[in-house]
């Protein structure tokens, strides 16, 4: 037991040491959470700000300016020029010099007007991502602008009862999508008589914080399975594992002390890549620090398994990267790192259940986000836990001590 | 008698592909045995079942005295092995890489350092004992490797190809040192392509082919063997196709020396019927070149730039002593001469170019 347990020491100290001596190797592999996350955190974890949009008004007055003055306020737009010819504005959105043109009819001021008063927005709906944002954005300051004016009305009027609230029916939003065929988008904004509360229920999470637990798992994935190429397939390949085989001794050892060095690599990195993500955008953890680290060391362990079980028997560093690449890539795509696995067609969500990044991402979610507990996530444990023991049975006992 | 190694109809089948067909092989304890084979014949094969880093189809083989099959970790801890892919890590230091090994063998704490020093003094590479592998000479790695199989004192070394790309001097300074390995008690298997190497060091050879063992004796015992077998091949005087054989031959104008040759190949007479005889003159001119071409015992004969002279000739001693005189009579100095007899190379290539044919079973008995 003592022999073993030095030679699992030697294949951690043997790696370590590699790693020390290969400098650029180091940096790479240090650096690489980094880059990651700022890549997606910059890239893709940020809201939509500061979306060019030009406004048209076609008359003055009190709501107007109240209306100028709540767009203006909006971090979403910025409002490029204020014109008063609606032909300029449309032209401005189809030049691509703005995104979107807020078109204010002419009878927006006259308050005794009982008319809905109807507002156009046209919107460059070649730029998905900025229409998306802009037209729930619009239609919820054009409803909160209504309701105002309904208010108004009411009070101008005197009148106490619903109907005749009803009847003060405020602004008609309509979106004239200009790229797309000119589908316009008719709604009405009506003066609420729901009041709606919004409980959200793990406090404002971005899409940053999203994916922030997922890039983590895959930055893991990345690393244990690419790891293990070099490190096993990579080993084999240069005659050095077969100078350990020609020993007493037997596969598991080798394996464990592998398993042992690139687990610890993996979570320097994931401590590396949480710190970064800390700092960088403000991320915060709700659960158990603890936790999170032992549902990522779970989940390097399975991947290193997974990567044992691949070069069992491939005995080049090439071959091994061809084997791993058609699975780590549908892997990365199918278990929700980027969009939530319901929003995905039903044949990925059903393959999604088959890969152990999709539980690895579930199980840092409930952690990082909602603060759960190992309570809360023991079905995804249960299931990496099943994995892992899967690849090392395959693994060990399909392992080629051949040179 | 002892037997390092014995295999008892050692087999590995890959597929349909027979890679070691039921091979028998004895070889003597103490001993530096050649293994010799062409490419894809079993060797590699043969020796990882040995190693135990594969495991035989059908059959076994006992290694000092354990059984591949039921004690691979009891043969691993008798045996070293210095691969032919030098399979030392090239990032770590020379010490290192004996420490790892010596650890991987169970080697004592107390043990440890002290062996690798007197390995690395012995094989000089103590100065380098800090350097990385990979900022070694191929013959620094080489020794380096010769260290680390050695480090727990195997019976027996498998030495796989281990002077290729070596340059003559430390292909010498590993001879030397296999030479004393042996001397201190330890069984030596050689894989080698080098025929010079095998013939100088090895005491046995067996050559296999084709997964089987087709030849199997001490150096000189193959190119006895293969004199023998060839001088059994020749055409028989008194047999009725040499008489036929005669008659042509006496009818064709000797002149015409295209039609003797072709005769002579028709009927299967090949150069090892001659000797090559090898002289130096220097006052070599071309009265006598022309005088020498013109010998009916000179079969054929080549000028060399080095200025030195290579003749086959009939294989016999008249025949090198006519020749000689014939030189020396016409005004020829001589410096140097030598004859070329059958060399192992031409052992191996002789066995190896034969088609299946049947083993020789129990080599080494």
């Amino acid at each position: 037991m003592m022999v073993e347990t030095k030679k699992i020491w030697w294949m951690f100290k043997k790696d370590l040491l590699v790693l020390w001596r290969h400098p650029p190797r180091l940096i790479s592999i240090l650096l690489f959470p980094i880059i990651m996350i700022t890549l997606f955190g910059y890239g893709m974890g940020g809201t939509l700000e500061n979306i060019p949009v030009v406004v048209v008004e076609q008359s003055h007055g009190q709501v107007t300016d109240a209306t100028l003055t709540a767009i203006k306020g909006m971090s979403l737009y910025d409002v490029k020029d204020i014109l008063t010819d609606p032909d300029k504005g449309k032209q401005m959105v189809q030049s691509g010099q703005v995104k979107a043109a807020i078109i204010l009819p002419s009878n927006y001021d006259n308050l005794s007007d009982t008319q809905p008063k109807s507002v156009l927005v046209d919107v460059d709906s070649s730029d998905q991502m900025a229409s998306s944002a802009i037209l729930p954005a619009t239609q919820a300051l054009f409803s909160q602008v209504s309701n105002q004016i309904g208010m108004q009305k009411l009070e101008a009027m005197n009148l106490t009862s619903a109907q005749s609230a009803q009847s003060a029916s405020a602004i008609q939003v309509q979106s004239n999508q200009v790229a797309a065929a000119s589908q316009g988008i008719n709604f009405q904004s009506i003066m609420n008589s729901i009041n709606l509360q919004i409980d959200k229920m793990y406090g404002n999470i971005d899409y940053i914080d999203f994916l922030v637990p997922a890039v983590i798992g895959m930055t893991v994935l990345f690393g244990c399975m690419f790891g293990m190429g070099e490190s096993l397939a990579g080993e084999r390949e240069r005659g050095e594992l077969a100078r350990l085989f020609m020993t007493p001794t037997s596969v598991a050892t080798v394996v464990g002390g592998k398993i042992i060095s690139k687990v610890t690599v993996e979570i320097v990195r994931a401590i590396i890549l949480i710190v970064a993500a800390i700092v960088l955008f403000g991320i915060v953890i709700n659960g158990s620090m603890v936790l999170t680290f032992l549902v990522l060391a779970l989940g390097a362990l399975c991947f290193v398994g997974f990567g044992i079980m691949i070069s069992a028997r491939v005995s080049t560093q090439e071959d091994y990267m061809q084997m791993v690449m058609p699975i780590t890539m549908p892997m990365m795509f199918i278990s929700g790192v980027f969009y939530p696995i319901e929003t995905m067609p039903w044949i990925f969500q059903k393959l999604a259940y088959v890969f152990p990044l999709t539980y690895v991402n579930d199980a840092l979610r409930s952690v990082m986000l909602k603060g759960a507990g190992v309570g809360d996530i023991w079905v995804d444990i249960v299931v990496l836990v099943g994995f892992t023991a899967l690849f090392f049975a395959l693994g060990v006992t399909r392992f080629n001590r051949d040179i | 008698m002892k037997y390092a190694i014995e295999t008892f109809d050692l087999t590995k089948q890959y597929g349909d592909f027979l890679a070691v067909d039921a091979l028998n092989m004895k070889i003597k304890n103490k001993s530096i045995f050649g293994f010799l084979g062409p490419n894809g014949a079993g060797k590699t094969t043969t020796i990882k079942m040995l190693t135990c880093l594969i495991f035989p189809t059908s059959g076994t083989a006992k290694v000092t005295e354990y059984d591949v099959l039921k004690n691979p970790n009891e043969v691993r801890q008798k045996i070293g092995m210095v691969p032919q892919l030098v399979s030392l890590y090239g990032d770590l230091t020379v010490r290192e890489n004996i420490e790892l090994c010596a650890d991987f063998y169970g080697l004592q704490e107390d043990l440890k350092e002290s062996r690798a020093d007197e390995l690395m003094e012995m094989v000089d590479i103590k100065y380098a004992e800090n350097k990385l592998v990979k900022q070694l000479s191929g013959g620094m790695k080489q020794k380096a490797s010769v260290v680390a199989s050695l480090i727990h004192q195997p019976e027996i070394l498998f030495l796989d190809e281990p002077t290729i790309g070596l340059d003559p001097t430390t292909k010498r300074v590993l001879w030397d040192l296999v030479e004393e390995l042996n001397s201190e008690g330890r069984t030596i298997i050689l894989c080698s392509h080098d025929m010079y190497e095998v013939e100088l060091l090895c005491e046995d050879v067996g050559i296999i082919n084709q997964g089987k063992l087709a030849a199997f004796d001490t150096p000189q015992g193959l190119k006895d063997t293969m004199i023998h077998e060839i001088k059994g091949e020749k055409t028989p005087k008194d047999s009725k196709v040499s008489k036929v054989i005669e008659k042509i031959l006496e009818e064709t104008d000797p002149e015409d020396k295209k039609a003797v040759e072709y005769i002579k190949d028709s009927i299967g007479s090949d150069d090892l019927d001659l000797k090559e005889l090898s002289v130096m003159i220097s006052n070599k001119d071309e009265k006598l070149m022309d005088h020498l071409k013109n010998l009916s015992i000179i079969h054929d004969i080549e000028e060399h730039n080095s200025g030195r002279i290579t003749m086959d000739i009939e294989d016999s001693d008249e025949a090198v002593t006519q020749v000689i005189s014939d030189i020396i009579d016409n005004g020829g100095n001589i410096t140097s001469i030598a004859t070329k007899d059958p060399s192992l190379e031409d052992v191996f290539m002789r066995v190896t170019s034969k088609k299946k044919e049947k083993g020789v079973d129990d080599g080494g008995d």
